[in-house]
């Protein structure tokens, strides 16, 4: 490790810091309208460097021609070495070293930063498109009262997230983890004067905290069964990881549960997923780069690190599977209905984070196709941030100049109004379609394909339903994306009256980060065929070895028809004959009706969490009004009530306490006498 | 009967509770604050003999300081008898009985507030004269916040 | 009832003077010249407790005390507040005289000038100022005299009973001292020097030296300096506290 390279990762989480402290400091008196400038430029520093990382020091770190027996060997060889920073090879990525945080008993936790292969994409992937939204959110929050505040808090959310990625333990993982979601609740809540935005806030703070209580006691249980909470003891140690699985069964499966019933509050997977759709309360932006493209990915990452504790528990990979299956098709099926542009952003992330997981589980069909599985959810959640970014924002331009109205029913036709605004949200809506040789087609894809290999394993029928299920949210997932597109972009010219006489497209702050984004859809996924993508990432460490795959030209076939399929019907109902959903409407109602109360979720949770909860709530409070109270009180009447006797003395006559006094003296004298008689 | 007493001592001691006597019946201000000082003499007296049993010269020095202060609570208590005599025009001490509980009965009998004005209920507190001005017999003695409606209409 | 046989020599005249002085205090019960005669009575046999001791034989004392004790008496029973204040100037005058024999004859003198001179001037013009025509109904009336009277007795003769054993203990106490140190003469003096090292002031002095100004004032200047000027500055602050305190009067008029 050479100093330039320890400055170069010290520099992609410390210069937002920076930024961070600079605009919090300075932003009120000093920076105003310019908040944004430290903000943009730590943050296309932090960017250069990744992107160092991810060519240069990560890669000539990695061991170059050994076959995948040497590298078990390898392996091995760390494995016995005790996990001191000087041992740790440089082989399996870079560290820079950084101070101890804990040190408790035998538990010493630092604060290092480790990146390997994944981690320098997700670094790649945060920072590039943290800048981009840096950018565009200097264009869309100009005259803000709030602006520096928002720099403030979106460089500090990168910073958290960058060190969240590159965390060497589950500690400091755990403890960035929480920083995000503390971001998260800042920017979501970022207009706290309106009630709907203070709500969503502390509902998306809330649902998280569940979420986080399982990965807390993950972590526990982890640092109990191996002694350590370190990544290099815990997870690149196989041998170990073996051991303790062999002697005690249930304990690595439970660790991995509670991990996951983590990654299911962050990433916002059923029945956690609640808080997604209302956390758009935010600025658009902070929806883009927080609620689509970063922080709920980090669920996801945290799985796909977790990969050689998972790889024990076939079992919860099968859960996660089911999970990331019907989340998917639920928030697929509520997004048919709402007309909530944003909102539809909203459901499709959280049913693209259900395909990442569905990926994820597919990892327990078995070690041969491990790898291929971690690999497709990665690579989907890499396209997918840059697609779903890119949508977000475009919706945001939208929002910008139709005066914040956010109801695809009050606007339409916005084509020539919006033309830049308009082909960027057809890149993004094609590339989430899953159109053909776009980001999401090769990434939906790869998970299509994985799945489908689970087929043939010892799950199969478990694998089938998956498939089935992941087909058909894929078709709704092309068919809503479109029905937005159109709703919003066809038909008729129609503005909102918020909207003024002239709506203005993106300007340039706005419409550059929205075309580096759509070039970004139509070209990212590419990294995928050329087989870039997990020729790096299999380099990552803790993963199965890799196994050759071919390309599965049914299925790409496959999905190119639904992919098709779902744009055509999108085509057919909203634009050549728009009567049908509304006939559709009437004849189904009580479906509609599901769909469009989002399967009534919030209405189950307020019945069955929130209600018992309120009740027990108001027992404690008439128990500490009348009972506890009721005792401080009385502390509080007791000198009151003793002091009715003494007040009496009280006459306020000076000679009376004199005399209170001379008796005092008597007694002072007795007790003089006292002294002497007893000499 | 083993010892006896030193005589001057008696004196002092007798003095002490006659003073006390005078303290705790009299209702002049006056007299009150005389039989203090003759306390103040009875212990004074106990000082200076106690010196001399002890053929040295502390309890005078003491005495020397009972002295200062025995002249300062005069000063001060004289003071106070004036401004008080300022608000009821009587010397009675039993009119001052503001410390008690405000529901307790008055400690003194309804017959020893006859022929004596009530205190003030808003009683002008004392201040200093602020230095380098001159006082204007016009002014109250607190001083007030000049109020120019008032000055209109007297012009 | 045998303690009370053993000591009737000390309760009699507490006893008599109690009731001298209750009766000679203003109010509806007042006997005055009854309680006179009580109280005289408690004078002379109060002297009698004391007659033993050397410091009686001398006319001076008992002139001094019983002018003291008597004007005492006069003065807390006087239902003129004017007459008070001479009856305390007398009282003031006996103590001086009681300070000559206790050898301060500086202390009398300061004591004089302060009290006679100062003081109790500065009572009389406050009466004048303040006291209203004729007797008012304050003066003529005192509160609870009798209950008073009880305590204030009490304390006396708590006292005098204190002082009693204070005294007897020394006559035992100097005994035994005497013994002791004419046993252990050689190493007594090495103790003795150590002893009266601890504080200079506090040293016994030749009978002659006591109480007078050479001493008083090294004494004051040199062990108690800062005393002195915590005093100069209390009787400072306190003049200043009188003239804050004192009713303002416009100008002009007195």
């Amino acid at each position: 490790m050479s100093d330039q390279a320890q400055l170069i990762l010290w520099l992609i989480p410390g210069a937002p810091l920076l930024a961070a402290g600079i605009i919090a400091l300075l932003g009120k008196l000093f920076l105003g309208e310019r908040s944004h400038v430290p903000c943009v430029a730590a943050l296309a520093i932090a960017f250069g460097c990744s992107l160092v990382l991810l060519t240069k020091i990560v890669p000539t770190t990695f061991v170059s021609g050994l076959t995948s027996e040497a590298k078990v060997e390898a392996d091995k060889q760390i494995s016995f070495q005790p996990t001191d920073e000087q041992v740790i090879t440089p082989q399996r990525g870079a560290i820079a070293k950084g101070y101890t945080f804990l040190d408790i008993g035998t538990m010493q936790v630092r604060v290092d930063l480790r990146a390997d292969a994944i981690a320098a994409i997700m670094l790649a992937m945060v920072t590039g498109v943290s800048l981009l939204v840096a950018i565009f959110a200097s264009g869309y929050m100009h005259g803000d009262p709030g602006y520096p505040r928002f720099f403030a808090a979106v460089s500090l959310f990168v910073f958290s997230m960058c060190m969240l990625v590159l965390s060497g333990n589950y500690i400091q993982l755990f403890a960035f983890w929480e920083a995000v979601g503390l971001c998260s609740y800042l920017l979501i809540g970022f207009w706290f004067k309106k009630p709907a935005a203070a709500a969503a806030a502390k509902k998306a703070f809330v649902v998280n905290r569940i979420g986080d209580f399982g990965l807390i006691t993950g972590v526990f249980l982890i640092w109990k069964t191996f002694g350590s909470v370190d990544f290099q003891r815990v997870l690149f140690n196989p041998e170990l990881i073996q051991k303790i699985n062999e002697q005690h069964p249930g304990t690595i499966p439970t660790i991995c549960l509670l991990l996951f019933i983590g990654a299911m509050g962050k990433s916002a997977q059923f029945p956690l997923h609640v808080w997604l759709p209302d956390a758009m309360e935010g600025p658009t932006p902070v929806s883009a780069l927080i609620h689509a493209a970063t922080m709920v990915t980090a669920g996801v990452y945290l799985v796909a690190r977790s990969t050689p504790l998972f790889m024990m528990a076939p079992n919860v990979q099968l859960f996660v599977a089911g999970i990331g299956a019907t989340t998917a098709l639920i928030s697929a099926l509520i997004a048919l209905t709402q007309y909530d542009l944003k909102r539809v952003m909203a459901y499709s992330t959280v049913s693209q984070l259900g395909f990442m997981f569905m990926a994820l589980g597919a990892a327990a069909a078995g070690p041969k196709f491990a790898n291929f599985a971690i690999m497709a959810a990665m690579f989907h959640l890499f396209t997918h941030a840059y697609f779903k970014a890119l949508l977000f924002l475009a919706s945001g331009s939208v929002m910008h100049s139709m005066g914040d109205v956010i109801d695809m029913r009050r606007f339409s036709g916005l084509r020539h109004v919006l033309p830049i605004t308009h082909w960027t949200f057809l890149c993004g809506a094609l590339a989430l379609a899953g159109f053909p040789l776009l980001a999401g087609f090769w990434s939906k894809d790869d998970i299509l394909a994985a799945l489908a290999e689970g087929m043939h394993s010892s799950h199969g029928q478990f694998f089938t339903v998956i498939f089935a299920v992941a087909v058909l949210t894929a078709l709704l997932t092309a068919f809503y994306t479109f029905r937005a597109y159109f709703m919003t972009f066809w038909g008729p010219e129609k503005f909102p009256e918020e909207a003024g006489h002239h709506p203005h497209d993106a300007p340039p702050a706005m419409a550059w980060p929205l075309r580096i984004l759509a070039i970004f859809a139509i070209g990212v996924g590419f990294v995928g065929p050329l087989h870039l993508f997990s020729g790096y990432f299999e380099h990552t460490p803790g993963l199965p070895a890799a196994q050759e795959h071919g390309f599965h030209l049914g299925l790409m076939i496959l999905s190119a028809f639904i992919a098709l399929g779902g744009m055509a019907v999108a085509y057919k109902w909203y634009i050549k004959s728009p009567e049908i959903p509304a006939k559709l409407e009437s004849g189904l109602r009580p479906l509609y009706a599901l769909s469009q109360g989002k399967f009534f979720f919030d209405e189950i949770f307020t019945a069955i969490v929130v209600a018992p909860i309120r009740l027990i709530a108001t027992i404690c409070a008439l128990f500490d009004k009348y009972i506890l109270d009721g005792v401080v009180d009385s502390f509080g009447a007791l000198p009151g009530f003793l002091s009715q006797a003494p007040r009496r003395l009280h006459g306020g006559l000076t000679p009376a306490y004199a005399a209170t006094m001379l008796i005092a003296a008597i007694g002072c004298v007795v007790c003089v006498m006292q002294l002497f008689a007893g000499q | 009967m083993n010892g006896s007493i030193q005589p001057t001592l008696l004196v002092s001691a007798a003095l002490f509770a006659l003073g006390a006597i005078g303290f705790l019946t009299r209702r002049n201000l006056i007299s009150v604050i005389l039989s203090a000082e003759m306390m103040l003499h009875g212990v004074a007296l106990a000082m200076v003999t106690f010196g001399k049993m002890h053929g040295n010269n502390e309890g005078q020095i003491f005495t020397i300081f009972i002295l200062t202060v025995a002249a300062c609570e005069a000063g001060l208590a004289l003071a106070l008898i004036l401004s008080l005599y300022h608000r009821t025009k009587s010397l009675d001490m039993d009119l001052w009985s503001a410390l008690r509980e405000d529901d307790m009965p008055s400690p003194v009998g309804h017959d020893s507030s006859a022929g004596a004005t009530q205190p003030d209920t808003h009683p002008v507190q004392p201040t200093l004269t602020p230095a380098g001005l001159p006082i204007d017999p016009k002014t109250p003695l607190t001083p007030q916040r000049p109020n120019r409606e008032e000055t209109a209409t007297h012009v | 009832m045998n303690w009370i046989q053993h000591n009737w020599a000390l309760l009699l005249p507490l006893v008599l003077g109690a009731c001298g002085v209750w009766l000679m205090m203003p109010g509806a019960r007042s006997i005055r010249p009854l309680g006179g005669l009580a109280c005289l009575g408690a004078l002379v046999l109060g002297f009698q407790l004391v007659a033993g001791s050397r410091d009686v034989s001398g006319s001076m004392f008992l002139v001094f005390a019983s002018a003291t004790l008597i004007s005492a008496v006069l003065m807390i029973t006087s239902r003129n507040p004017v007459y008070a204040a001479l009856w305390f100037a007398v009282v003031t005058l006996g103590v001086c005289g009681l300070f000559l024999l206790q050898s301060a004859p500086f202390l009398a003198a300061a004591t004089i000038i302060v009290y006679a001179g100062a003081i109790i001037v500065t009572f009389l013009f406050v009466i004048m100022l303040a006291q209203q025509a004729g007797t008012s109904s304050y003066d003529t009336s005192s509160r609870q005299p009798f209950c008073a009277s009880v305590t204030a007795f009490t304390l006396l003769g708590l006292l005098l009973i204190t002082f009693q054993s204070a005294a007897a203990q020394q006559t035992v106490d100097g005994a035994r001292a005497t013994e002791v140190a004419a046993a252990n003469k050689a190493l007594d003096v090495q103790m003795k020097v150590e002893t009266l090292d601890i504080h200079k002031s506090s040293r016994p002095l030749p009978s002659e030296e006591l109480g007078q100004m050479r001493g008083l004032g090294r004494s004051l200047f040199t062990d108690y300096l800062f005393a002195v000027e915590i005093g100069g500055t209390l009787l400072l602050i306190a003049s200043i506290g009188a003239i804050a305190l004192a009713p303002r009067r416009a100008q002009g008029t007195l």
